[in-house]
């Protein structure tokens, strides 16, 4: 039996004297989508920022494929294996479309391609294109990323993590701010994705995660709650006064 | 389907050509006229304009502003000096520039890039400033009077030579050594190592979430800035026979800003023109009053208000249309 | 035994006299840079040009025959429209671009080349050095203190304790701490943001002035002395923490005290490279200086 794609164990981290994440341990299934689920404030972002190497755990471990890689810094975990997305658009504005994507794919690339012309480094041009055609941007491959819309935006948030062919992808949030249609086309999107990736995602559109999801994991006030099938999850009763219990 | 950044720099390729024609009319009207101080004087706004250059891979790509630029270029002015003094070899003197601006750039690199933005300029304001006071007090160096007495050199190329007396022919040669360092910072600027420069400009924070290192890009960039300004700075004592502290005062890095930000910040060709168009600035208004800074002064704080793409602003979008007209037709 | 205390009266204690008298002075430059900082969030590379101009507007009236204590309240006085004018007519048209940061320091550093030649276009290249205005001196413990040098250290304490109660005891300091910690909020509150701004940027600079002022008749006027000064002054403002008043006067005691002091036994050539030192050390090691930030601290 192989090691799960992502596994973290014990994850903790206060931040001036509130426990933002409480002793958070799961395994993350490969090639399946999980969702991460809970009211605001549960930790969710927090502990995206623990398993990629923005934020240090004051306690815990994450592995990747059995590999520690606890406290190592985000470029480290990308080598490992790891992208991420995040919740608010982080992108290079000023940049085009394929520039972002393309400095994405570029990691693709030995090093030694770093001294030449970027014409001259083709995987990660081709990368650039397969991509601008799966996310339906091809026709906006020159544009600077602050012209695209909302929608347009966040689907690029999604494929600049996708570049560099990581083996796990962390989405926080990704549909956020999007409209109906655009959910439901990235839902589709990030379903086709897990043949190719293992996805962990946060997201709040409950109708999306139920139909989305082969795991949910549900988050309150920075411990796991429950973990399980969606249909387990919307079950339980913790979860539900988690939710609704408080007013 | 070019890149909006490829299409920007063939603009400022053209420019430079642009650049480089004038210059040889210029030379030939020197060489004709039998003249010694314009040709002189368009060799050394030439050197400034490649200290400019440094300062603009600085601020134009990675947006850190280096007050104090004037450190390598007065290293490089000192080093080229004394060893010319020992041997009046062109290649000894740039080998040595070389070496020594790589030390001491990796150095100041390490220590001015541990901050940012304000604290990065003021780091090196301060670092520049220090650097100058030791030397002006340095009698090993001449203190205050700097040292004199350069000898006239051979730039030797084996199938021919040009002597640092020959004003046309030293200034063509600093052309070609300018437009060079231009060129390798532009071709820089196309490969993976210049976009990751760019993107570190552009949004920091997000560059560790793709892969990279932060920490040697940064410091690899500053050691290359260091390097050209150095080299820059090497052709001085070449063309006027002599280095004083004042190269490396706080005026000569400040001038070497003001060039690129009247020239247009992340051009390269700004750098150029925007030493040219100083130069020319300070010996027309300085004909007329020894208060040029002022005159000066005001266009540089017109500049930053009215014009924060500098002339290249203006300039290279136009290029660009005329460019995007002929590929069409 | 005897010899210590000698040597204390002799050496030490002179030295570190005039170090405090230098502290003051920088303390007040400093005050008006961190307090620019702090609210505006612009790095003023002409503040120095400032405390030039206070210098050279009093050598200007002083030469017109207005006596020293008219000056030392006049100059600030008309430093203050000076100052306003320039945060709104030139600061506030680069202000909300995106990097701001760099274009007011860009715009500021122009700002004072412009100022520093106009300096030498009016006055001339060479030092002036105006009369002491209180001679004489008094003995204390056996320590010669001259009596003008005295009367800077007691007045700066005292104008630094005034912008200190001003700031953090009435309603316009809480006015000004407020927009320095959040600018919306504090408009939406009713604070006059853009006045707060200017009036601010006017009183930092006019401390520069006064500085200038006091200063005038121990260092000598001429048009490079703010560019000297500027170093030691934002060396203050950096290690004692951006926006800091109390670093600004902790930081400056110290920083001049090291200076002084250590000139008696290293050649002074190496004052500023230690100075600097310090100031690399504190970025490297704490960025944000001894204190917080004035809206934070």
């Amino acid at each position: 039996m192989t090691a799960p794609v992502l596994e973290v164990r014990g994850l903790s981290v206060s931040f001036g004297g509130l426990r933002a994440v409480d002793n958070v341990s799961f395994a993350v299934a490969r090639n399946r989508v999980t969702t991460v689920i809970g009211p605001n404030g549960a930790g969710k972002s927090t502990l995206f920022n623990l398993i990629s190497g923005a934020v240090r755990p004051a306690a815990g471990e994450v592995l990747i494929d059995g590999t520690d890689q606890t406290g190592h810094t985000p470029n480290h975990l990308q080598a490992a294996g790891l992208a991420r997305s995040f919740q608010i658009t982080n992108l290079f504005f000023e940049l085009s479309v394929a520039e972002n994507l393309r400095l994405a794919a570029q990691i693709l690339e030995p090093m030694r391609m770093a001294l030449r012309p970027v014409s001259a480094s083709r995987a990660a041009q081709q990368r650039v294109d397969e991509l601008l055609e799966r996310f339906e941007l091809a026709d906006k491959g020159a544009m600077p990323v602050a012209k695209l819309s909302h929608g347009e935006q966040r689907r690029l948030e999604v494929a600049v993590a996708l570049a560099g062919k990581p083996k796990i992808l962390l989405l926080d949030e990704p549909t956020q701010g999007m409209s109906h249609g655009d959910t439901a086309d990235t839902a589709r999107l990030i379903r086709s994705l897990a043949s190719d990736v293992t996805v962990l995602l946060i997201e709040h559109d409950i109708g999306l995660v139920m139909s989305l999801s082969d795991t949910v994991i549900v988050m309150h006030q920075g411990r796991k709650l429950a973990e399980g099938t969606p249909d387990a999850v919307r079950g339980n009763p913790d979860v539900q006064s988690a939710y609704f219990g408080h007013a | 389907m070019a890149d909006a950044l490829t299409r920007s720099m063939r603009a400022s390729h053209v420019l430079v050509a642009v650049l480089v024609a004038a210059s040889l009319i210029f030379a030939g009207i020197g060489v004709v006229k039998g003249d010694t101080f314009y040709l002189r004087l368009g060799t050394e706004a030439l050197i400034f304009a490649g200290l400019a250059l440094s300062v603009d891979i600085l601020l134009g790509y990675t947006g850190l502003l280096s007050l104090g630029q004037a450190l390598y270029f007065g290293l490089g002015a000192y080093v080229s000096a004394l060893v010319l003094m020992v041997t009046p070899s062109f290649w000894a003197a740039m080998g040595a520039t070389l070496v020594a601006a790589m030390i001491v750039g990796a150095v100041g690199g390490v220590v001015a890039n541990r901050v940012r933005g304000v604290y990065f300029a003021l780091i090196t304001f301060g670092m520049a400033q220090v650097a100058a006071k030791v030397v002006y007090n340095t009698r090993a160096l001449g203190a205050s009077d700097g040292l004199i007495g350069v000898p006239i050199i051979k730039v030797n190329f084996g199938f021919a030579a040009i002597s640092s007396a020959s004003p046309a022919g030293f200034f063509l040669f600093t052309l070609a050594f300018i437009v060079i360092l231009y060129a390798l910072a532009a071709y820089l600027l196309d490969t993976p190592f210049g976009r990751l420069l760019i993107a570190l400009k552009a949004n920091e924070r997000r560059v560790p979430f793709l892969g990279y290192d932060t920490v040697t890009p940064r410091l690899l960039v500053y050691v290359i800035a260091a390097v050209i300004a150095a080299l820059s700075g090497a052709l001085y004592p070449m063309l006027r026979g002599f280095v004083s502290p004042e190269l490396l005062f706080f005026s000569t890095s400040g001038n070497a800003v003001i060039t690129v930000v009247t020239g247009g910040v992340g051009t390269l060709v700004g750098a150029l023109y925007g030493g040219i168009l100083l130069t020319l600035l300070k010996s027309v208004i300085g004909s007329y009053t020894e208060h040029h800074l002022i005159v000066i002064g005001l266009l540089f704080m017109g500049a930053v208000i009215f014009l924060p793409r500098g002339l290249m602003g203006i300039v290279r979008p136009a290029i660009e249309r005329l460019l995007a007209r002929r590929t069409k037709s | 035994m005897s010899t210590a205390i000698e040597y204390f009266q002799f050496v030490l204690a002179p030295q570190m006299l005039i170090g405090l008298v230098l502290g003051v002075a920088v303390i007040l430059v400093a005050l008006g840079l961190t307090i620019i900082f702090g609210l505006l969030d612009v790095i003023n590379m002409s503040h120095g040009e400032f405390y030039a101009l206070g210098a050279f507007i009093a050598l200007a009236l002083g030469s017109i025959g207005l006596p020293f204590w008219l000056l030392v309240i006049l100059v600030p006085l008309v430093m203050l429209p000076v100052g306003y004018i320039v945060e709104r007519g030139l600061i506030q048209r680069v202000f909300h671009s995106g990097e701001r940061h760099v274009t007011t320091l860009l715009l500021t550093f122009g700002l004072g080349l412009v100022m520093e030649d106009a300096f030498r276009l009016v006055f001339g290249p060479n030092p002036h050095k105006p009369e002491t205005p209180i001679s004489g001196a008094i003995d204390v413990f056996g320590v010669f203190l001259p009596l003008y040098r005295l009367f800077l250290i007691v007045g700066g304490a005292v104008i630094v304790a005034l912008v200190a109660l001003v700031l953090y005891r009435t309603r316009l300091g809480a006015m000004v701490r407020a927009a320095a910690f959040d600018r919306h909020m504090a408009a939406s509150l009713g604070v006059p943001v853009q006045h707060v701004y200017a009036g601010a940027f006017a009183f930092g600079v006019a401390l520069a002035g006064l500085a200038g002022v006091l200063l005038a008749p121990i260092y000598s006027v001429f048009p490079t002395m703010g560019r000297d000064f500027i170093l030691m002054a934002f060396t203050v403002v950096i290690v004692g923490g951006m926006g800091s008043i109390a670093g600004v006067v902790v930081a400056g005691l110290l920083l001049t005290q090291v200076q002084a002091v250590s000139s008696l036994y290293i050649s002074p050539v190496w004052s500023d490279p230690i100075v600097f030192g310090i100031m690399v050390i504190m970025l490297m090691v704490r960025p944000q200086g001894l204190f917080g930030r004035l809206g934070h601290g």
